[in-house]
C-alpha cells in the first residue's frame, strides 16, 4: 500500500496544525480566567474582566501607587486652578501608540469627548465628573474644565475606565477587533470567547506604574485565555499550560500544602459585593420585602462554605480600605442573619412558608457564585421566599439589571447579587445618584446628600457627607452589603512564573514578570 | 392467538393482552427492562417515603462525606443526602420522559399519519420538511427551542419533545406506506370508507404496536437527551435533585467526592437501560423479525 | 447511476433551502422583542435599537427579510455575532474544524470497534461471546455519553494521569474521542450484529459455503461486502449523532470547537451566531450524508446498474 497520498495528509496536517498555531510562543505568558473581555472599547463595557486587559494595552494619565495613591505617570506634572474648576496637565514627550503615531494631548481629548459623545456616551461617563471642556493647549499640554468642583477626577486618571484612546483607532473596528493605545503590550487579536493575544510593545516607558521595570516588559506576550471551568484551568496550571489563574476554591488549601503552585491573594481590591433590587414594583418596591431578604441571608455562612477564610463578611456598602469604609458604623444600620425577623415582615406582606414571594436572583458568572446562591436559595426558601436563580455573564446581568428597573409591567420584580469595586465613595454617586447607573433607587434628597460627598473637599467633612449616604442607603435597603473581596482576587502562580504583582483594586501587572527556563 | 373463539371482543383482548404479558416476562430481556422500570416507578411514588432526608436540605450531614449507613450515597457538598436526591430525582425523570415522548409522539403520529395518507405534494411536502429536521439532528433543534423559550427544566422537556418529533413522523410514515400496501386498505378503499375511518379504525391499530416500542424506547433517548441538557445548564436549574444536574455538579469535586459523581450517573444509565430493555423486549414479542433503528 | 446522484445533489440542495427559511424565521419565534433581548447587554438607546432592526432588516415582510438574508449568504455575510461584534462566518470557521475533527474521529473509533465486536457477535451467534458482546452494546446505549466522559477524565486524566485534562493538542482529543466514539460504537455493534446475520442467513452465502469456497473467503469477501451496504447507508445518519454528541462532549472536556459556542450562544441569546450555527451544522451534515450515499451508491450494484 505504501505511504497514503498527499490528499489524505496535507488536509490532516493542515488541520492539527490548524488547532496548534493559535497556541504560543515559549516566552509567552499565559493567563487563564474564567470569563471573556465585553469589548476592546474603554468606554463600552465595565466589567473587571475587561478592565485587567484595557490595563494593559491602554495607559492612564496618572497611575495608582502601591496604596492606592494616584501619582503622576504619562501625565508628568498638574496644576489645578484655585477655584478648582480648572486641571491643566503637562504630558511626557515621546510616548507612542502602538502603531508608532506619538501619544499627546490630542488623543486625550479625543478619549475624553467620545466619552461624553451625546449620541453614544461612555457608559462611565458619570465618573469622569461634571466635565465641560478638554482644550489641547499645545501637543503636550492639555486642560479641563469642570462646571462644579470634582473631588475624585484625580484618582478617576488612574482607573483603568479612564484609559487613553489612540486618536488613529479606526471606528469601524475599534472594540471588537482593534485596540490602539499606548500600554506595555500590543494587540494582537480577540477570539471572542477565546483568546486575546497580546504581545510586548517595544517602545514602552514605565514612567509613573509602580513596577521595578522601567521599561518594555519582560515576557514576548501574553495571551489571556478564557477557560471557564476551574479544574480545566487547574490542570493547565498543574501541566504547565498555563501560569496563572484562579484555581478551585475548593482545592487551594491542598496546593497551599503541596506547595507546587504559588498562591496569590490580592489585597485592597476595593470590591463590594450587595443586594440590590428592582424598585420599579412590588415585591422589592416595599421595604419591607427588601429588609425581608437582608434578614434571612447569612453572607457569613455561605461565605465560609465556599471561600474558606479567603473573603470577608462586609457591612458598608463601600470596600474596606476605601475612603469611608467603617465597620462598626455600618454595622449599626445592617442586617444581621434573624430568620424570624424576616418571617414577621413577610407575614406583614401576606407572604409565608406556604405562600412564599415568588422572584428571581441574578447572579454573575464564576468564582463557584452558583455554589453561593444555592446556599442563599436554600436559606431564602426556609423563610417563605421561593428564588428562582439566573446565573449569567456580568456585561448581560448589568443590562439584565436595568432593564428591570425600567420596566413596570406585572412580572415580579428581580433583584440581584450585584458587584462593584472602586477606589472611592464616588462610586456611589455613580450608583444611586439619578438616574443611576441601573435606573435604580433615587430620591431628590438621597441626590442632595451625594452631590454634597462631590463637591466637599475637606476631608472630615466629605467622611460625614459619606457617612450619611451609607446611612440612607442602608437603612433603606437599598444597598445591602454581603462581602469582600468578591471575584478573581485569588491567583494560583506556576513557580516558574516570578514578578507578579496585583496592584491596588485588582490590577494585576506582568511588568516585572520573568519566566524561567 | 387463542385457537378457540373467544366469545366476546373483551376477552379476546383479555386473553391477547395476558398473552403479551406472559410472553413478555419469559424473554430475559423483557423481564430485567420492566422490572427495573416498575423499580423506578415505585420510588417514583413513593419517594417521600423511601428518602430519609428531604432531598433539598442543606447540612443534612457534614459535607463531602463518602457513603456511609447513615447517608447511603453519601453527602454533596452543601452537605444534602444523595441517596434522597437521587430518590426524588426519579420522579423528575419519569415526568421528562412521559412528557417528552407524549409531545413528540403524538405529533409525530400525526405528521406520519396525514402525511402517509394523503400521499402525492402533501406527503412529499411534509417528509422533506421531516427530512430538513431531521439533518439539524435533534440536540439543535432543542438548542434552538431552549433559545427561543429560554432555558429550564420545563422547556427542556418542551425542547426535547419537538426535537423528537422527525423520528416519530417518520416512523408512523414508514409504517403507514407498508399498511397501505396491504389488501384490507385497498378493499377500505375500494368500498368507500371515508378518510377518518380509515386512518382511525384501520392504520392507527396497525401502527400503535411499533409506536409502543418506539415509545419505549424513546422514553430512554428523552432522559439522556435531559440529562445531557440539564448536564449543560440548559435544563433543570438548582436545587431540583435531576440527576443530569446533578453530574454537572459533581464536575468541579470528581476527585474529592467522586460519588457525587457515580449515584447520579448510574441512576440514568439503570434508567435508560430499563427502558432500552424494556422496548427491546416488546419488541421481540410483537414482531420479532422487525430492525428499528 | 447519473439520475441517482443528480436526485441526492437535488435533495441536499433543497434541504439546505429550506434550512435557510427555518433560520431565518428563527428570530421570529422569540416571544417578545428578540432584537432587544439580543442588544440588552449594550444598555443602547431605543433609537440604537431601532438602527439595529432596520439594519437587520426586521422591520422588513418576511419576504424581502429572507432575500436579504440569502443574498448576505452568498457574500459570506453572516451577520455578526452579539458578544464582541465579530463575523458570525469568520467565528465559525474557526471553532468548526476542532469539532469535525473530534466527530470523524470519533466515527472512526466507532467505526472500528463496534463493526468488530458486530461481526464477531454476528459469526459466533448465540455463544457466550455474542451474549457478551450485546450486553456491553447494550449497556453502552444506555450509558450517558457524558457521564462515560467525566468517568474516563476520574481514571485516566486525574487518577492514572496518562492523558490531559483539557486542551486542543492531539492527545487532549484522545479522552473525548473515546467517550463518543464507545458510546457509538455499542449502536453500531447493534446494527452490524443484525446485518450479519440477515446476511449470514441469505442464500448466496450459504450457495457460496456449498461451492466449497473455505469460510474465511466467503466471510471476508462475499458476507462483508454485502453487509457494508446497510452499514454505510448508516453512516450519515451517525456522523450526525457524532457532531450532535460533540455538543456534550466538548464541554465535558472543555475541547475548543463549535458545541461549546452553541451553548454559550443559548445562554446569550446571541441569535445571529445561533442562527449562523444551525445553518452551518444542517450544511455540513447534509453533505457528508450526500458524500456518503454517494459511495454507497458506488457500492451498492442495485443502484449501479439502474
Amino acid at each position: 500500500m505504501g505511504r497514503p497520498p498527499t490528499f489524505i495528509t496535507t488536509p490532516i496536517l493542515a488541520l492539527t496544525a490548524g488547532l496548534v498555531a493559535g497556541s504560543s510562543q515559549a516566552a509567552d505568558l499565559v493567563w487563564a480566567r474564567y470569563g471573556d473581555i465585553d469589548s476592546l472599547d474603554p468606554h463600552r463595557a465595565t466589567s473587571t474582566l475587561s478592565m485587567q486587559v484595557w490595563d494593559q494595552i491602554y495607559e492612564t494619565l496618572l497611575a495608582f501607587d502601591g496604596e492606592g495613591k494616584p501619582q503622576p505617570h504619562i501625565a508628568k506634572s498638574w496644576v489645578v486652578s484655585d477655584d478648582g474648576l480648572d486641571y491643566t496637565f503637562e504630558l511626557q514627550e515621546g510616548v507612542l501608540c502602538h502603531d508608532s503615531t506619538p501619544f499627546d494631548a490630542n488623543d486625550v481629548k479625543f478619549t475624553v469627548d467620545r466619552a461624553f459623545d451625546e449620541s453614544n456616551p461612555s457608559l462611565t461617563k458619570t465618573s469622569w465628573g461634571p466635565i465641560s471642556a478638554v482644550e489641547v493647549v499645545d501637543d503636550l499640554t492639555v486642560k479641563f474644565t469642570f462646571e462644579s468642583k470634582f473631588g475624585p477626577f484625580l484618582p478617576f486618571l488612574a482607573d483603568s475606565f479612564s484609559s487613553m484612546v489612540c486618536d488613529s483607532n479606526d471606528p469601524e473596528t475599534f472594540g471588537s477587533s482593534t485596540g490602539i493605545g499606548a500600554g506595555p503590550f500590543k494587540l494582537v487579536e480577540w477570539v471572542k470567547g477565546d483568546t486575546v493575544s497580546l504581545a510586548k510593545n517595544p517602545d514602552y516607558t514605565n514612567y509613573g506604574r509602580p513596577f521595578d521595570n522601567k521599561g518594555p516588559v519582560n515576557v514576548d506576550g501574553l495571551i489571556v485565555k478564557t477557560v471557564p471551568e476551574a479544574q480545566t484551568r487547574l490542570a493547565g496550571l498543574t501541566t504547565g499550560e498555563i501560569h496563572i489563574a484562579e484555581p478551585p476554591f475548593d482545592d487551594i488549601p491542598a496546593i497551599k500544602e503541596s506547595g507546587e503552585l504559588e498562591i496569590m491573594v490580592a489585597e485592597n481590591t476595593g470590591q463590594n459585593v450587595f443586594w440590590e433590587f428592582a424598585i420599579s414594583r412590588p415585591p422589592f418596591d416595599d421595604i419591607r420585602a427588601r429588609q425581608a431578604v437582608a434578614y434571612a441571608t447569612d453572607p457569613e455562612l455561605a461565605i465560609d462554605i465556599i471561600y474558606g477564610g479567603l473573603s470577608q463578611r462586609e457591612w458598608c456598602p463601600i470596600a474596606r480600605g476605601v475612603f469611608g469604609n467603617d465597620q462598626e458604623f455600618c454595622a449599626q444600620y445592617g442586617y444581621p442573619y434573624d430568620p424570624e425577623k424576616a418571617k414577621a415582615l413577610l407575614a406583614e406582606l401576606g407572604y409565608s412558608t406556604d405562600n412564599p414571594l415568588e422572584t428571581t436572583m441574578f447572579v454573575w458568572t464564576g468564582g463557584n457564585r452558583h455554589k453561593l446562591a444555592e446556599i442563599f436559595q436554600n436559606q431564602l426558601s426556609q423563610v417563605g421566599i421561593k428564588v428562582a436563580i439566573e446565573i449569567m455573564d456580568i456585561g448581560t446581568m448589568n443590562a439584565r439589571v436595568k432593564e428591570q428597573n425600567e420596566t413596570t409591567d406585572e412580572t415580579p420584580g428581580t433583584f440581584d447579587m450585584m458587584t462593584w469595586s472602586w477606589y472611592d465613595p464616588d462610586i456611589l454617586y455613580a450608583l444611586w445618584h439619578s438616574p443611576g447607573a441601573y435606573s435604580g433607587y433615587n430620591t431628590p434628597e438621597l441626590d442632595v446628600m451625594l452631590e454634597e460627598t462631590r463637591t466637599t473637599i475637606d476631608p472630615e467633612a466629605r467622611l460625614e457627607k459619606v457617612q450619611a449616604v451609607i446611612k440612607h442607603l442602608m437603612e433603606n435597603a437599598v444597598h445591602v452589603g454581603l462581602y469582600t473581596p468578591g471575584w478573581e482576587w485569588v491567583f494560583a502562580v506556576r513557580p516558574e512564573v516570578s514578578g507578579l504583582k496585583i496592584g491596588a483594586f485588582l490590577h494585576p501587572m506582568f511588568n516585572d514578570v520573568t519566566i524561567k527556563e | 392467538m387463542a385457537s378457540i373463539a373467544p366469545t366476546t371482543i373483551a376477552e379476546n383482548v383479555h386473553g391477547e393482552l395476558a398473552g403479551f404479558w406472559l410472553r413478555l416476562v419469559k424473554s430475559p430481556t423483557g423481564l430485567i427492562g420492566l422490572l427495573i422500570v416498575l423499580t423506578l416507578i415505585a420510588t417514583a411514588l413513593f419517594a417521600v417515603w423511601i428518602a430519609p432526608f428531604d432531598p433539598l436540605q442543606m447540612g443534612a450531614g457534614p459535607r463531602l462525606q463518602p457513603p456511609s449507613a447513615q447517608y447511603w450515597f453519601g453527602t454533596d457538598d452543601f452537605g444534602r443526602d444523595l441517596f434522597s436526591r437521587v430518590v426524588y430525582g426519579a420522579r423528575l425523570t419519569l415526568q421528562i420522559g412521559v412528557i417528552a415522548v407524549g409531545i413528540s409522539l403524538t405529533s409525530g403520529l400525526l405528521l406520519g399519519l396525514v402525511a402517509g395518507y394523503a400521499g402525492g405534494w402533501t406527503e412529499r411536502v411534509l417528509m422533506r420538511l421531516v427530512d430538513v429536521l431531521f439533518s439539524f439532528t435533534e440536540i439543535v433543534i432543542a438548542l434552538a427551542c431552549l433559545a427561543i423559550l429560554g432555558i429550564g427544566l420545563t422547556n427542556a422537556m418542551i425542547a426535547i419533545g419537538i426535537a423528537s418529533i422527525p423520528f416519530y413522523a417518520r416512523v408512523t410514515h414508514s409504517v403507514v406506506l407498508v399498511e397501505k400496501g396491504k389488501p384490507y386498505f385497498e378493499a377500505g378503499i375500494a368500498a368507500g370508507a371515508g378518510h377518518v375511518r380509515m386512518i382511525f379504525l384501520h392504520l392507527l391499530p396497525n401502527v400503535v404496536p411499533t409506536l409502543i416500542v418506539v415509545g419505549t424506547l424513546g422514553i430512554s433517548t428523552a432522559v439522556l437527551a435531559a440529562a445531557g441538557l440539564s448536564f449543560l445548564g440548559l435544563g433543570a436549574q438548582p436545587p431540583e435533585p435531576e440527576w443530569g444536574f446533578m453530574l454537572s455538579s459533581s464536575r468541579d469535586l470528581i476527585s474529592r467526592a467522586p460519588w457525587m459523581m457515580i449515584f447520579p450517573g448510574s441512576a440514568i444509565a439503570i434508567t435508560v437501560l430499563g427502558f432500552n430493555l424494556l422496548g427491546d423486549g416488546i419488541r421481540e414479542v410483537l414482531d420479532p423479525r422487525q430492525v428499528m433503528r | 447511476m447519473i439520475r441517482y446522484i443528480i436526485q441526492r445533489v437535488l435533495a441536499a440542495l433543497v434541504t439546505i433551502w429550506i434550512t435557510t427559511i427555518a433560520v431565518t424565521l428563527l428570530i421570529h419565534a422569540v416571544p417578545g422583542d428578540p432584537v432587544r433581548i439580543m442588544y440588552a447587554k449594550f444598555q443602547s438607546t431605543p433609537e440604537q435599537i431601532e438602527a439595529v432592526r432596520i439594519a437587520l432588516g426586521l422591520d422588513q415582510p418576511i419576504y424581502i427579510q429572507y432575500g436579504l438574508y440569502v443574498s448576505r449568504l452568498f457574500q459570506g455575510d453572516l451577520g455578526r455575532s452579539i458578544v464582541g461584534d465579530q463575523p458570525v462566518l469568520d467565528i465559525l470557521l474557526t471553532r468548526f474544524p476542532p469539532t469535525l475533527l473530534l466527530a470523524t474521529t470519533s466515527l472512526v473509533i466507532a467505526v472500528v470497534i463496534g463493526l468488530s465486536l458486530g461481526f464477531l457477535a454476528a459469526y459466533k451467534r448465540g455463544t457466550v461471546i455474542d451474549v457478551g458482546a450485546m450486553v456491553l452494546a447494550v449497556l453502552g446505549v444506555s450509558i450517558p455519553h457524558f457521564w462515560l466522559g467525566l468517568l474516563l477524565l476520574f481514571f485516566f486524566a486525574l487518577q492514572l494521569g496518562w492523558l490531559p485534562v483539557a486542551g486542543s493538542d492531539l492527545r487532549s482529543l484522545i479522552l473525548p474521542a473515546l467517550t463518543l466514539g464507545l458510546a457509538n460504537a455499542a449502536v453500531l455493534a447493534r446494527l452490524t450484529r443484525s446485518a450479519m446475520i440477515d446476511i449470514f442467513d441469505q442464500d448466496f452465502v450459504r450457495t457460496a459455503r456449498a461451492k466449497g469456497l473455505p469460510k474465511t473467503m466467503v466471510l471476508y469477501r462475499h458476507a462483508l461486502r454485502a453487509g457494508l451496504v446497510p452499514i454505510v447507508s448508516m453512516m450519515g445518519l451517525q456522523f450526525a449523532y457524532m457532531m450532535g454528541g460533540a455538543i456534550v462532549v466538548e464541554n465535558v472536556f472543555a475541547w475548543n470547537g463549535v458545541g461549546r459556542l452553541a451553548i454559550e450562544a443559548v445562554f446569550a441569546r446571541d441569535y445571529p451566531l445561533i442562527q449562523g450555527f444551525i445553518l452551518f451544522f444542517a450544511t455540513v451534515i447534509v453533505l457528508v450524508s450526500l458524500v456518503i450515499d454517494l459511495l454507497y451508491a458506488v457500492l451498492d450494484p442495485r443502484i449501479r446498474y439502474s
